[in-house]
């Protein structure tokens, strides 16, 4: 917050920059950087300081696994991959200036976007230099509300999220459900949908702030309306504390979280005791993929350690890209979105990969994990 | 509603520890140190390397091994704001009131990102945490660890109360928060008094830090910032420079952000904890237990 001002004049730096660039050098070199050689560089987007800085490296080393496999087999179409990644801090404003920089440094496909709320001002970014954005993790339905040309998310969108949830709490025969988010795109996203599709079942929707220590306020609220379940819709480090601070508070009843608060931390964070029987809703994890092990053995042996959230996604990004680029002949940004919208049957982790009219996957692929022995296991695949 | 009362008296103590550190340096030099957040995290980071050097230990002795190591954080914790004195404010002190504000902004940033460098971005989870069997007081739920850590913060709370207003060091430090030139004159060593006072508010914020980090367990580079901005939100509540009422304006915001959650819901809480506090500012712009300012030439 402090840093605000300073950091929105770098990006308004940059800014100008960029469009000085746009008039002469870009447009102009555009035809160049389409046809011609050199390595054709993939953008990424990450975490890799603030909050959510753990995510980062998984899915910066799957991606760059994938670039490194396609470079082993001959590049595409005779050119090599090459990754550039850059930082988001998961906030706005620096993900602005680093999608700023990812574009004056050439890049003519975005693989990148893990927050939502970060992931949303670079859209128009990317899009003023007709690059197109492969998103592997941030899904808010935001991002695709603008029905912008360049955004493919293949992450399954908060929508479909709040039907798994739904369908896991119906199965579960829970009466009263409390929703909690953090306010912050990603998570309200997920609330708004959830409560749509539950109706009076939510018994409160509670609204915390993120990056505090203490949610006991929050949670003798939620608590005064005596939930069977709690939906929490946020990121992992508010997601321990707030499962911790429940069962301190004499909670009995189920905890789930959504796709971001999936992550070893969260049950290191509230406590083993605490965590132990968490649930969440999240798409294919390197844990629950089947036929994957040749992958995880690769991502292991290379960066030896093991895969994590948005791993999978990642690697498939990267692959997706690719196949992109090969079909459209070139980094041409116009040809390379045609060709990922006349994808069909691509093999993924999350299964054979078509695109909705809306750019989002036809099926989410969402299921419910639970928190065993302090890790994400498959509890229910939903199917 | 006890439970209500109860939540907001425990973060509240939080904040009054934290806030303590503001209020007396500001009473003392007139600067605002936005770098006293960070000595709260550098505690939390102190204790949580302490701990790890302690090596493993049973919750059995968790609670005096912790008093141990809140301890030796305090230590530290001060002598790194004795540090911070020397170094970032101590050659400013003739320099204009902004410059000084700025130094003590890049201080914030130098803690901030140095621990990062040091200690990675990734959150850090306290080996040690206090959970502890809730007890049911008035209808409210604590629990006996909670009542230990608000009971630590009390004491010392009172204690640097009582130091401030009984002890011949005491006396400087209000000496030298009157008139600092004339306080030299009569023979205070300003410079030291003034490290003393770092020492103490930074020990104070340290504390606070590795209770934190025992009672809610997660850790991060960033986690100085909110609850410094909100420790220095209670200090101006309170009466910025005055002891006393710096701790009711912590124990005040902490029960206004408790209430406010309850009243209009998790996110109405900060508009109206700090519209009240605005209100309450304009009728009584000293605060709480401030005194009138006077004007002296």
């Amino acid at each position: 917050m402090r840093a605000t001002p300073l950091k929105s004049l770098a990006s308004l730096t940059l800014a100008v920059l960029l469009l000085a660039g746009c008039g002469q050098g870009l447009l102009g070199g555009g035809d160049e950087a389409a046809t011609g050689e050199g390595p054709i560089v993939l953008g990424m987007l990450i975490p890799q300081s603030g909050s959510e800085a753990a995510i980062g490296p998984y899915m910066s080393n799957a991606a760059q696994l994938a670039v490194d496999e396609i470079n082993a087999k001959g590049g595409v179409l005779g050119r090599t991959l090459q990754l550039k990644t850059a930082d988001d801090a998961c906030d706005p404003q620096s993900a602005s200036a680093a999608a700023n920089k990812l574009v004056t440094e050439g890049v003519h496909v975005s693989v990148g976007g893990y927050c939502s709320g970060a992931t949303l001002p670079t859209l128009p970014i990317f899009g003023r230099a007709n690059i197109p954005m492969i998103i592997p993790a941030a899904n808010s339905q935001e991002l695709v509300d603008q029905k912008l040309k360049h955004v493919f998310l293949i992450n399954g969108t908060g929508s479909q999220q709040a039907e798994a949830a739904q369908k896991w709490i119906a199965k579960q025969g829970a009466k009263s459900v409390a929703l909690m988010h953090d306010n912050t795109s990603y998570s309200k996203d997920i609330a708004v949908r959830a409560q749509g599709l539950l109706g009076d079942q939510v018994v409160i929707t509670e609204a915390v702030t993120p990056k505090e220590s203490d949610y006991s306020a929050n949670i003798t609220n939620v608590l005064a309306k005596k939930p069977d379940f709690v939906y929490w819709t946020g990121y992992f480090q508010e997601g321990g504390l707030i499962a911790r601070q429940l069962r301190q508070a004499g909670y009995e009843g189920a905890i789930m979280v959504a796709d971001g608060a999936v992550s070893p931390k969260l049950a290191e964070i509230a406590g083993d005791e605490a965590a132990e029987g968490v649930y969440a809703t999240m798409t294919q994890t390197p844990e629950t993929l089947r036929g994957a092990e040749n992958w995880i053995a690769a991502y292991k042996k290379k960066y030896n350690a093991d895969p994590g959230p948005y791993s999978n996604q990642s690697y498939d990004a990267v692959r997706l890209a690719a196949e992109a680029i090969a079909k459209a002949g070139g980094t041409d940004g116009t040809k390379i979105i045609a060709a990922l919208e006349a994808v069909d049957g691509f093999p993924m982790f999350s299964g054979p990969l078509r695109f909705t009219p809306e750019h989002t996957l036809a099926n989410g692929g969402f299921q419910i994990l639970v928190v065993k022995d302090g890790a994400f296991t498959l509890q229910d695949p939903l199917q | 509603m006890t439970q209500l009362v109860w939540n907001g008296l425990f973060v509240g103590s939080f904040y009054a520890l934290v806030a303590l550190g503001y209020s007396m340096v500001y009473g003392i030099i007139k600067l605002l140190n936005f770098a006293h957040g960070d000595l709260y995290m550098l505690g939390a980071f102190t204790g949580f390397a302490v701990l790890g050097a302690a090596g493993g230990v049973t919750s059995a002795a968790a609670l005096p091994l912790l008093l141990a190591v809140l301890l030796a954080t305090m230590v530290i914790t001060g002598l790194a704001g004795v540090v911070l004195e020397r170094v970032a404010y101590r050659p400013l002190r003739g320099a204009p009131r902004l410059s000084l504000l700025i130094t003590a902004v890049g201080a914030s940033f130098a803690l901030e990102y140095g621990t990062r460098a040091v200690a990675g971005a990734d959150p850090r989870v306290y080996p040690v945490r206090l959970g502890g069997t809730p007890l049911e007081v008035l209808g409210a739920r604590l629990t006996l660890q909670q009542l230990v850590l608000t009971a630590v913060a009390v004491v010392l709370m009172i204690g640097l109360n009582l130091l401030v207003t009984r002890t011949r060091e005491g006396r400087a430090m209000r000496a030298i928060a009157l008139d600092p030139r004339t306080s030299a004159l009569m023979g205070v060593d300003v410079n030291a008094v003034i490290s003393r006072t770092f020492f103490l508010g930074s020990a104070l914020a340290g504390a606070a830090g590795v209770m934190a980090g025992a009672y809610y367990g997660k850790i991060d580079f960033l986690m100085g910032f909110l609850i410094g901005l909100k420790a220095f939100t209670a200090a101006v509540i309170g009466g910025i420079g005055n002891i006393p009422g710096t701790m009711l304006g912590g124990l005040l915001l902490g029960l206004l952000e408790s209430f406010g959650t309850f009243w209009l819901g998790g996110e109405w809480r900060d508009v109206f904890a700090f519209g009240v506090l605005i209100l309450f500012l304009t009728v009584r712009p000293t605060g709480l237990l401030g005194e009138r300012v006077t004007e002296r030439v």
